[in-house]
């Protein structure tokens, strides 16, 4: 690991026990601002018929896919498909810029597949999509173009051809 | 994470989003966001506490279908570590149709 990275992980760590550094952490990586019409739809069911799918920038991925590449200061725009039945059997978290020691435990803090699968049964919820994504979050430079007009419509259309209804989104 | 959500919405799909970070969802205004004051690494908040996991979720999903106003953030009143979720009220079902 080189020093830069190491340096980034043990800055997330203390920033989990020093509220105050997580100050630090907003004031130096700022997102690109939108402009004009925010984009809009009503959700096209009840929550007991629809069908929600997850999509999370906390780097989680299964341990056999590629890591996320921690080497580009720009960040990594791709993603990875997660196959929700399967993923916290074995997965494995790629991201340097927050401590994921708790998430770690428990990923459900990150991606909360527990609580959702409980709704499911219960009946509040339709069904849960089979299938949800990761992306790595901290994206700047170059990479935010390659976010918006790439990667993050393709994971759009997906999901559409998916007839997902709903997706709740999670940081890290 | 909010640029993400946009391109999803766009394509016809509602989303909800769960934010840290105020600041971040105001600059990238995404259709809808509840907000906590919580630690990075920890939007759903504590490993194995599933009572506050299911209330953030609760919560999230109430957002998704009552914000009427695009890019509306709501703050939500849930403390970091100081909450006792027994007493919670999961909203109920008109109230996520």
């Amino acid at each position: 690991m080189n020093l830069t990275r190491f340096k980034n992980r043990a800055l997330t760590r203390l920033a989990t026990v020093l509220p105050g550094l997580k100050q630090r952490f907003i004031d130096a990586y700022q997102p690109r601002a939108s402009a004009g019409e925010i984009p809009w739809i009503k959700p096209a069911k009840p929550l007991r018929q629809a069908k929600l799918a997850l999509v999370t920038t906390a780097g989680i991925h299964h341990r056999t896919q590629q890591p996320f590449d921690m080497n580009d200061s720009d960040g990594d725009p791709s993603y990875r498909a997660l196959n929700g039945e399967e993923l916290f059997n074995d997965f494995q978290i790629t991201h340097d810029y927050y401590d994921h020691t708790d998430a770690r435990k428990d990923p459900n803090i990150i991606l909360p597949l527990r609580p959702l699968q409980e709704m499911v049964r219960a009946g509040l919820l339709g069904s849960l999509a089979q299938t949800h994504y990761a992306f790595m979050g901290h994206i700047v430079g170059r990479h935010i173009t390659t976010l918006v007009e790439k990667t993050a419509r393709e994971v759009a259309a997906k999901l559409k051809a998916d007839q997902v209804d709903l997706v709740l989104l999670t940081p890290a | 994470m909010g640029l993400i959500q946009r391109e999803i919405e766009r394509v016809g799909i509602a989303t909800i989003g769960i934010s840290i970070v105020r600041d971040y969802s105001e600059k990238v205004q995404p259709p809808r966001t509840v907000f906590l004051r919580w630690p990075f690494g920890h939007p759903l908040g504590e490993p194995g506490n599933l009572p506050q996991q299911r209330a953030v979720v609760f919560e999230a999903l109430r957002a998704l279908y009552q914000i009427e106003t695009p890019g509306t953030i709501i703050d939500l009143p849930f403390r970091w570590r100081r909450e006792n979720y027994a007493d919670y009220q999961p909203p109920s079902a008109a109230e996520l149709e």
